[in-house]
């Protein structure tokens, strides 16, 4: 008996330390290294790359800059997101099952595709949508400018909201009705039973859910490339990103100074949220009842799918359909008729052997990072939620820094730690990649399972242990057929992430390892903005595929 | 229901698409370069499709070398190479890069192998006497606009006006130096002419800074008049989209950068194939290769070439109008340029 009691142990620790470890070696060892670069730029002490760049006003407008959006995305993304997510998870609105999978599509695509569409739409000389509105209300002067901060903030929004929605949604799916019901019978009103019942006991996926908002805004580079660079409204991304293309060993000091600041606020962030999350621990599943009860909305139930109807027209379906018109259009600066359309982008995205073989590397390199992100997803969920293992906050606290890195910071750290200098050499392979996406996506997946976990009451584990199952017996038996549905979902927001990704592929792909994300930018900078949003319009077909298959093989339960 | 057929249809596209795509033409066995063999990566920031067509071509001439391109703007490959130089080994054996001022600095850091090309006597422009590097295709800084959107008295016809004429305000866009190796070469060219003042005029006119297919849409759809682009991403959208934009080539002088071509010290090289790399060198500075080069909308490094690019102005006649660019200080004072640039436009 003590002998198998020793041997459960055992198996926790090994896969614990394994996670550890591995943590340590890709990402501390070459988060450090490069750290300790920027402290001794030429082997010898010095702040200069510190003081140079914290003294320049660019930087300190790019600081600013970056609060305020990411600020502000966080906000209207969970004010987005809850009453969205409450619609379509406890209502009866009607086409909840077409909205859920409407509004985590912008997760889906490369956010650097919508702010592409947006500029299309919303440029103020040119923009479309700008045009229809100044013709339809007479109007002089373009209603709306995408090269402003508001500009930034919507589209960081409509691309961010979705980290929000599927935390969120996956959290009150699972809620225990009974405290609203108990609520109900009190004889409080459903808004009063909302307010004072379903918000307080969101509180720690809400909490959660703004962290990944802000941290992925924060450390976004795509979106304010491309609107904010034309408004001159700099990041602290787009700030690394130009003292990295400087291509000198003082530019790349410069940008691991700039980027501390993110490592920074990622950190407070972390350690309020903790704090908060820490404070108050609710346990919303107990395995009594898992079905939560319907609200009716009664008169209301037209006007508000009306309400949310718009809503998806003008964030999802509306650029997408600007995307996929561009791949069909031959000049951008004529109106769209047969005259002026082609297939020869789409052509190109099929027959063009560079294109064919990057979208293999994105799917290998996506599924890899995938899986084994989730499998160490799941084991920090049941340390963080079943364990008292003093030092559980520590791999919790390096995913949280990982992800909260700027992407071209890992990609630096990476390259110069991972060339064989501390004897592994993984430098122009594919598992460099994934080993970068990994600990830049991870916590995606990461929360998404512990906030699933946090809501198992660990009475029912307890009761499959008494029962004589083991710890792994237990886990197949018990806890992830329960949280099975959030750790496919932690799946796909690992891989969706990594499938296109952008900026750290840009310094480690290598020719035979080149990225769907990479060759996505590319084209759409540089070559052809047709061919790019072919290439967009593609991605986003495939992964709607993929996501109708998986509900579709698994009966509506799997799905983002 | 029809979507989930288009969807089908999409897929199967997809797969006979990517199965008819996967062969390539055969590979004649009868070459004189037979006996070149092994594996070259070359770092280049020409375009995807230009590498695609001049692929094809060394295939044939090659055809048991397995030539790979690694492609990517100026900027990123010199971070690349950058960070691949802290770990002393180079993923590129050959790097053909945007301007002869970081051949200077990667010759004076030692990375680079000295070969004495067989064909420099044909080259029509400066190249490293000691064989460092060489000029491997020439790419032209202009001005190009829209005449379906505006008319060419609207918009300047020299660098100087394009910094000064107020009805532009608003409404221009320039290459980033950071990015580009052309656009370092043109802030270069820029300030030697006309002096720091010039971007502290041009900072007036509110330019944009951004990339080519970006500045290139822009002007296809109105929202920019006029932008300061490099020739051959105007040609190539004339050629293969039947666009109706125009180069307009400045009459203060074409800002022309001679893109190099160099080969990493075998020591530090990917491959350690230097006989290749000096085979290819050769076969850059061909005329055969260089007729690549023209395909791809770029001018021929060559003594009186055979043609100019498609639509564009005579190689010899831009060469004989090109603003004045003096690499040595493009090199040394690199980091003054970039910050002259920032100080007064990014800001």
């Amino acid at each position: 008996m003590s002998s198998i009691k020793k041997r459960h142990i055992d198996i926790k620790w090994i896969v614990i330390l394994g996670i550890v470890a591995f943590l340590f070696v890709f990402e501390v060892v070459p988060l450090f290294n490069l750290l300790i670069s920027s402290f001794f730029p030429k082997g010898t002490f010095s702040l200069e790359s510190f003081k140079r760049v914290y003294t320049y006003d660019l930087n300190w407008t790019a600081l600013k800059n970056t609060l305020i959006t990411s600020g502000l995305t966080t906000i209207f993304g969970v004010m987005l997101a809850f009453p969205l997510a409450f619609l379509v998870g406890r209502t009866d609105m009607y086409g909840k099952k077409f909205f859920r999978t409407l509004f985590v599509v912008t997760y889906m695509v490369p956010p650097y595709v919508g702010a592409m569409a947006w500029l299309r739409l919303l440029n103020p000389k040119a923009g479309v949508l700008n045009k229809f509105l100044m013709n339809i209300f007479h109007l002089q002067k373009a209603p709306f400018n995408i090269y402003t901060i508001a500009g930034m903030v919507w589209v960081l929004t409509c691309f961010f909201y979705p980290y929000a929605f599927i935390t969120i949604s996956r959290a009150m799916e699972k809620m225990d009705p009974s405290l609203e019901e108990a609520s109900k019978i009190s004889g409080a009103s459903p808004l009063k039973t909302l307010m004072t019942v379903t918000v307080p006991m969101m509180t720690p996926s809400i909490i959660a859910a703004g962290l990944l908002v802000f941290v992925a805004s924060a450390s976004v580079f795509g979106i304010p490339s491309i609107i904010g660079a034309p408004g001159k409204i700099y990041t602290v991304t787009t700030r690394i990103i130009d003292f990295v293309h400087i291509g000198s060993e003082e530019g790349l000091n410069d940008a691991m100074a700039l980027a501390v600041f993110l490592m920074l606020i990622a950190n407070v962030v972390l350690y309020i949220t903790t704090f908060v999350i820490g404070k108050r621990q609710f346990i919303t599943m107990s395995g009594k009842s898992t079905r939560p009860n319907i609200v009716e909305l009664g008169k209301w139930r037209l006007p508000v799918t009306a309400i949310v109807s718009i809503f998806s027209f003008f964030v999802v379906i509306l650029p997408f359909i600007t995307v996929a018109l561009t791949s069909f259009t031959v000049n951008m600066g004529k109106p769209i008729g047969l005259s002026n359309m082609s297939l020869a982008a789409w052509e190109k995205v099929f027959s063009r052997a560079s294109i064919v073989s990057s979208t293999k590397n994105s799917i290998i390199a996506g599924i890899a990072a995938a899986f084994f992100g989730i499998v160490i997803s799941c084991v920090m969920a049941y340390l963080l939620q079943r364990t008292n293992v003093k030092g559980k906050k520590i791999p919790d606290f390096l995913i949280t820094l990982g992800s909260g890195t700027p992407s071209v910071t890992i990609a630096l750290a990476l390259i110069i730690s991972m060339s064989g200098k501390f004897k592994i050499n993984i430098y122009n392979t594919l598992s460099i990649m994934i080993v970068a996406y990994m600990i830049k996506y991870m916590m995606m997946g990461m929360r998404t399972v512990v906030s699933a976990m946090s809501q198992v009451h660990p009475s029912l584990e307890e009761a499959a242990q008494i029962s004589g199952a083991n710890w792994l017996q237990m886990l197949k038996d018990v806890t992830v057929p329960l949280i099975g549905a959030s750790i496919v979902a932690g799946f796909f927001l690992i891989f969706m992430p990594s499938f296109y990704e952008l900026t750290m592929s840009t310094l480690l792909y290598s020719s035979n390892t080149k990225t769907i994300g990479y060759e996505l930018y590319i084209y759409q900078t540089y070559h052809s903005q047709q061919v790019a949003s072919a290439l967009a319009t593609a991605i986003l077909i495939f992964v709607i595929i993929i996501n109708y298959v998986l509900n579709k093989l698994t009966k509506g339960q799997f799905s983002i | 229901m029809k979507k989930k057929f288009l969807w089908l249809f999409m897929i199967m596209a997809a797969l006979v698409l990517t199965a008819c795509g996967g062969k390539g033409s055969g590979a004649t066995s009868d070459s004189k370069n037979a006996e070149i063999k092994g594996k070259v990566v070359i770092y280049t920031s020409m375009y995807e499709d230009i590498i695609d067509n001049v692929k094809g071509k060394l295939k044939k001439e090659f055809p048991n070398l397995e030539v790979e391109f690694f492609q990517g703007g100026t900027g990123t490959l010199q971070s690349k190479v950058a960070a691949e130089m802290q770990a002393n080994k180079l993923g590129a054996d050959i790097l053909m890069v945007a301007e002869p001022s970081y051949s200077l600095e990667l010759k004076e850091k030692g990375v680079l192998h000295s070969y004495v090309s067989k064909n420099v006597e044909n080259l029509a422009l400066d190249y490293d006497k000691e064989g460092y590097w060489y000029p491997v295709r020439i790419l032209n800084m202009v001005l190009a606009y829209n005449p379906e959107k505006y008319k060419k008295e609207q918009v300047a016809q020299s660098f100087d006006e394009f910094s000064k004429r107020e009805d532009l305000k608003g409404k221009i866009s320039i290459p980033d130096p950071l990015k580009s190796g052309t656009a370092l070469a043109a802030v270069s060219a820029l300030t030697e002419k006309y002096g720091e003042a010039y971007f502290e005029t041009l900072a007036k006119q509110n330019p944009v800074v951004e990339s080519g297919s970006v500045a290139v849409t822009k002007l296809e759809t109105g929202e920019a008049a006029q932008i300061m682009i490099l020739e051959e991403s105007i040609l190539k959208k004339r050629e293969e989209e039947s666009s109706a934009l125009e180069v307009i080539y400045p009459t203060d002088g074409v800002i022309s950068t001679p893109s190099t071509i160099m080969t990493i010290k075998e020591e530090l090289s990917a491959n350690k194939n230097i006989k290749a790399a000096e085979a290819l060198t050769d076969w850059f500075l061909s005329p055969v290769g260089q007729e690549a080069i023209v395909a791809g909308w770029m001018h021929s490094v060559l003594k009186n070439p055979e043609k100019a690019p498609y639509d564009a102005k005579n190689t010899s006649e831009i060469l004989n109008s090109v603003m004045k660019i003096n690499w040595e200080n493009t090199y040394r004072n690199r980091e003054q340029l970039r910050k002259i640039f920032e100080k007064h436009v990014v800001k």
